[in-house]
């Protein structure tokens, strides 16, 4: 049987936009929305950048989504992810992930672990992806997530916050990456928090960058990072 | 000579009221701007200039745009 991400394919193929997508044209073409429909995204982390970035992916159509999250939403995470509302706190950032998708765009096919996941098993969490998502709170795992999107030779789209301020970037296989810089000790969100906007901007651009990629378009990010602080409205891109 | 000093997170606590206009003597570095500020070295994690990654040595030019973030992680 013909499942409802084959049909929208075979709708587009035919020049048909399904009503769903029709905002995205021309912003993309009927080409690169059906590169997306075809396209696996591995996202890791669904608390606060993870449900905004699955919020956008599974509304622009990435056809495949595979998500990760072992951890159960708590009132403090309320402030800044989306995923986590009245009737959620208290139960698994996988199951509220899988809920929220059947009701926005029940088309994808959509699969999530509610697990936490060390280097091995990212290793094979990236198997068959195009992209890997860094959505990662802390600075502890970061590392072993690049490295295993590396070793499956695809690209990591990382974003980090602190207060309002944060950055994104694109790691391609084997490049260096914000990890190295920052290692894997103390970091200022500690101090400052976590607010909404910022978690929310980063999550924005990550979703952009990740877009890009899956149409097949030079990633903006690669060997770069966006640097914003939206205290200061003062964004800028680095070379690294 | 002036820089343009973009201090990130909770390197803001050590802007200064002039940092649109930071006046330097000629010769200083990014990590001479940021001793004189009471900016810990080990507090920061990414220099750039003029939107390019540099080393704290870095010297600095007239009208550059310098910025000093530290370690962030949240997500």
């Amino acid at each position: 049987m013909q499942d409802r991400l084959e049909r929208d394919i075979q709708r587009l193929m035919a020049g048909n936009v399904p009503e769903r997508y029709r905002a995205n044209m021309s912003a993309l073409s009927i080409d690169e929305q059906l590169a997306l429909l075809r396209s696996e995204v591995a996202l890791v982390g669904l608390g606060g950048l993870g449900g905004h970035v699955l919020e956008l992916l599974v509304r622009a159509g990435v056809g495949s989504i595979v998500g990760c999250d072992g951890d159960v939403f708590e009132d403090s995470n309320l402030n800044r992810q989306l995923l986590a509302d009245a009737q959620t706190v208290g139960t698994a950032k996988a199951s509220a992930a899988t809920r929220r998708v059947e009701l926005v765009n029940p088309d994808i096919r959509f699969m999530a672990l509610s697990a936490f996941l060390d280097e091995d098993r990212m290793r094979e969490f990236f198997v068959g992806a195009d992209v890997a998502v860094d959505a990662l709170g802390g600075l502890a795992d970061r590392p072993a997530l690049l490295r295993a999107a590396s070793d499956n030779d695809i690209p990591a789209v990382t974003a980090a916050v602190a207060g309002f301020s944060g950055y994104v970037a694109t790691v391609l296989p084997g490049a260096p990456g914000p990890a190295d810089l920052f290692g894997t000790g103390p970091a200022d969100e500690d101090r400052l928090g976590v607010p909404g906007p910022a978690v929310a901007f980063a999550a924005s651009v990550q979703a952009a960058e990740i877009l890009r990629v899956l149409r097949g378009k030079e990633p903006r990010l690669a060997g770069r990072m966006l640097v914003f602080d939206l205290e200061r409205m003062n964004v800028e891109t680095v070379q690294l | 000579m002036k820089i343009e000093l973009k201090l990130f997170a909770t390197l803001d606590q050590y802007r200064p009221q002039d940092a649109d206009a930071h006046p330097v003597e000629p010769g200083a570095s990014a990590g001479d701007v940021a001793d004189r500020l009471g900016i810990p070295r080990e507090e920061i994690k990414l220099c750039f200039v003029n939107g390019v990654h540099a080393p704290l040595d870095v010297v600095l030019a007239d009208g550059d745009r310098l910025g000093l973030f530290p370690a962030v992680g949240g997500g």
